[in-house]
């Protein structure tokens, strides 16, 4: 057996890869040449759908008719990612340099929320947002805002929303990359007479880049497709985001092929938007430099 | 939500809508897309419904499918009954988890057992759902399924119901409420049995808005609901609406109305009056007060009135909309007799009243109402008296029935109310 496993030892890599690679066949690939099928559909479901390249136009057609929502989900995306690292660095910073023996809790404490269903938290949002709720109640009472004042049904409550729910997946790499810092860099920096700001410019935030350029990949891209914090703290026209669109034409319109373009539209919207990110921030340096 | 008692939470939850915009619809609907992908060339795939049925096919109804009646001997009851319906539109218990009294009832009678499932929780995504099997002129797992009337309509004018054999129903024969008989898609009450019907009109909180009798209060830019009006998501109630503000009738509704009613909503909607489309979810919102004023279904505000005492509903002075869900039995349907047997055994005015009086909208049953009352519990016998759940004549008068849309004014009306949406 050891014999015959060292005669094909060239096989092992690709076994081990055949799990993760049926996954990705069934689960990923399959469904997604399905979709990209259905992309090029005309037809409706009470007559059945027809394929045709000529359909390519569903492409072109889905881009011009909801520009305003495409744009808008980019912009929600953005501003929730950067709502996101403004919370979550100082936080990972405190808890890999300043937490001492309360680190694990501080980090289990990060987590916590996500232990109950991402539903319920937003539902459980829309209490705290609500016009009379948690947040702006009191506010109301104490005069310090209009009682015609909403947060909810605006566009902050769905990018606060966005941004809550995917703060562990930033505040995580982010503390990773910070924890991993050999703390001798920095003693070695005031050494040579660098201020505490100059140390943190030169040495504590590039070392940090890998995690926080793995976590604003990891809040923006599905940020991007969200459509549940929209549909449950938006729940206004001007506020839908593209996931919405998806979801109400596949849903609500069963305009199956229109839905379909709409999602390769978002996919390759948000590879190039990543590609770009990539280039600017030069990965593999960093990949390389963390390692 | 936490004070609210877990019953109520249960109720406040109805069927309509109910698992619409939530992540798990995503999935269902995604996997219903799929469905309807592969029926072309997948007749073999078994709906995904019921997966049990087909298979285990009770032998004393093989012969009931065959429409000679002389020839045929006279069927019994299959061992189980395949019933599809929407969620919490059915009476139930308080056991855990909780069971049907209704259901029990028929399977005490009849020996069936009945699988049923809340499996609707909309027409479009349902109907994807059948459509491959039907297609395929197969089975389709189901056995009894409610639809609301324009996709009843829809189903049956493909062909793809059973009729029904009204001699095994004489009760639904005698106590189908007449408003209700005779539809151009149903011109010989055989198709399809009314389960429960309902009206959309106007909902609100007493307490903020006073008593609201008129559509235009929702392009009323008054300060107690400005920023605090919903409006319902689904098409036909908020266009009907709309439609009946305007003085026109939403039953000969054409595409140029359909405009006309798109501009007028996106008045309300561009002057910052309307806060947002809902589905069930309004209620949520009117209990807590972020809503004030809207257009409601009528069994769910007097659900939740339950809740909140000061909410109501209201026909609107310009009239209200009504729609009606019904039981079809499905082409092919294994266990057709035994399904006309549900159909007549909820047609009995005692097990209607015990339905009405838990889903509290208009019961489609003679005799319902005059059961209810003499229920001994009190607080249930009151509701015989409630016009919205049993409305009277003059009441019906003044609700519209929405036009049977055909398949391009239906995706035309569709698409201008989801662009009108934001989607």
């Amino acid at each position: 057996m050891t014999a015959l496993l060292r005669r094909y030892r060239f096989i092992v890599p690709y076994l081990l890869l055949t799990p993760g690679l049926v996954w990705l066949a069934i689960f990923y690939v399959y469904p997604s040449i399905q979709m990209f099928i259905s992309s090029f559909w005309s037809g409706s479901l009470e007559r059945g759908f027809t394929f045709s390249l000529s359909n390519v136009h569903n492409y072109t057609d889905g881009l011009n008719h909801y520009q305003e929502q495409i744009v808008r989900s980019i912009f929600f995306a953005a501003a929730a990612t950067v709502a996101t690292f403004l919370i979550s660095f100082p936080l990972a910073y405190t808890i890999a340099f300043r937490a001492g023996h309360y680190k694990n809790l501080l980090l289990f404490l990060v987590i916590a929320p996500f232990f109950t269903s991402f539903l319920l938290r937003v539902i459980s949002w829309r209490t705290i947002l609500g016009d009379d709720g948690l947040l702006l109640g009191p506010l109301k009472s104490a005069g310090l805002v209009g009682d015609d004042v909403r947060i909810l049904a605006t566009p902050v409550a769905v990018i606060s929303g966005i941004a809550y729910n995917f703060l562990p997946f930033m505040t995580l790499p982010i503390y990773v990359s910070l924890e991993k810092i050999d703390k001798r860099l920095l003693e070695a920096g005031q050494d040579l007479y660098a201020t505490p700001w100059s140390a943190f410019r030169k040495i504590t935030l590039p070392l940090a880049l890998p995690g926080i350029f793995a976590g604003t990949l990891l809040t923006f891209i599905p940020a991007m497709g969200d459509y549940v914090n929209a549909e449950l703290l938006g729940q206004t026209p001007a506020t839908k985001m593209i996931g919405n669109v998806v979801q109400s034409r596949f849903l609500v319109n069963n305009d199956y092929p229109t839905a379909a373009a709409l999602s390769f539209i978002l996919m390759a919207g948000i590879l190039v938007a990543v590609a770009v990110y990539a280039r600017l921030l030069g990965t593999e340096e960093l990949m390389s430099s963390a390692g | 939500m936490s004070e609210q008692h877990p019953s109520l939470l249960a109720r406040a939850v109805t069927r309509r809508r109910m698992l619409q915009g939530t992540a798990l619809a995503g999935v269902a609907a995604f996997l219903a897309a799929c469905g309807t992908a592969a029926q072309s060339v997948a007749p073999s795939v078994a709906p995904s419904a019921a997966p049990s049925e087909a298979a285990s096919a009770a032998p004393s109804e093989a012969a009931s499918p065959s429409p000679a009646a002389s020839a045929t001997p006279i069927p019994s009851p299959a061992a189980e009954l395949n019933f599809a319906n929407w969620p919490l539109y059915i009476d139930q218990d308080s056991s855990n988890p909780p069971k049907s009294p209704t259901l029990e009832g028929f399977t005490k009678k009849y020996g069936t057992k009945v699988n049923y499932r809340e499996s609707i929780s909309d027409n479009d995504i349902f109907f994807g759902t059948i459509r491959p099997a039907l297609q395929a002129g197969q089975d389709t797992g189901w056995d009894l399924m409610v639809l609301t009337d324009w996709m009843a309509a829809k189903v049956i004018g493909l062909g793809w119901v059973e009729t029904i054999d009204t001699a095994n129903t004489p009760q639904f024969v005698a106590n189908e409420s007449d408003h209700l008989r005779n539809q151009p898609w149903d011109p010989n009450n055989n198709k399809r049995a009314p389960w429960q019907s309902g009206m959309t009109g106007l909902g609100f909180d007493t307490k903020v808005v006073g008593d609201q009798t008129s559509l235009a209060a929702l392009w009323q830019a008054d300060p107690r609901w400005k920023g605090k009006v919903w409006l319902l998501s689904e098409m036909r109630d908020t266009i009907g609406l709309t439609l009946l503000k305007l003085g026109k009738d939403p039953a000969a509704a054409t595409n140029a109305d359909c405009d006309v009613a798109i501009a007028e909503i996106k008045k309300t909607v561009d002057a910052g009056i309307v806060r947002s489309f809902l589905g069930n979810e309004y209620k949520e919102g009117l209990v807590k007060g972020d809503l004030v004023l809207g257009t409601a279904w009528s069994g769910d505000i007097i659900q939740v009135q339950l809740e909140k005492a000061s909410l109501k509903f209201n026909i609107p002075s310009e009239g209200g909309m009504i729609w009606t869900d019904n039981m079809l039995i499905p082409k092919g349907a294994a266990h057709k007799y035994t399904a006309e047997l549900m159909i007549d055994y909820v047609y009995d005015p005692e097990i209607a009243a015990q339905i009405a009086a838990y889903v509290q909208y208009v019961s489609p049953v003679k005799g319902a109402k005059e059961a209810i009352a003499k229920n001994a519990d009190k607080t249930v016998a009151v509701l015989a008296a409630n016009t919205l759940m049993f409305p009277d004549a003059a009441t019906l008068a003044r609700t519209h029935i929405f036009k049977p849309l055909s398949a391009d004014e239906e995706k035309y009306f569709n698409d201008q109310f989801s662009t009108l949406q934001g989607n």
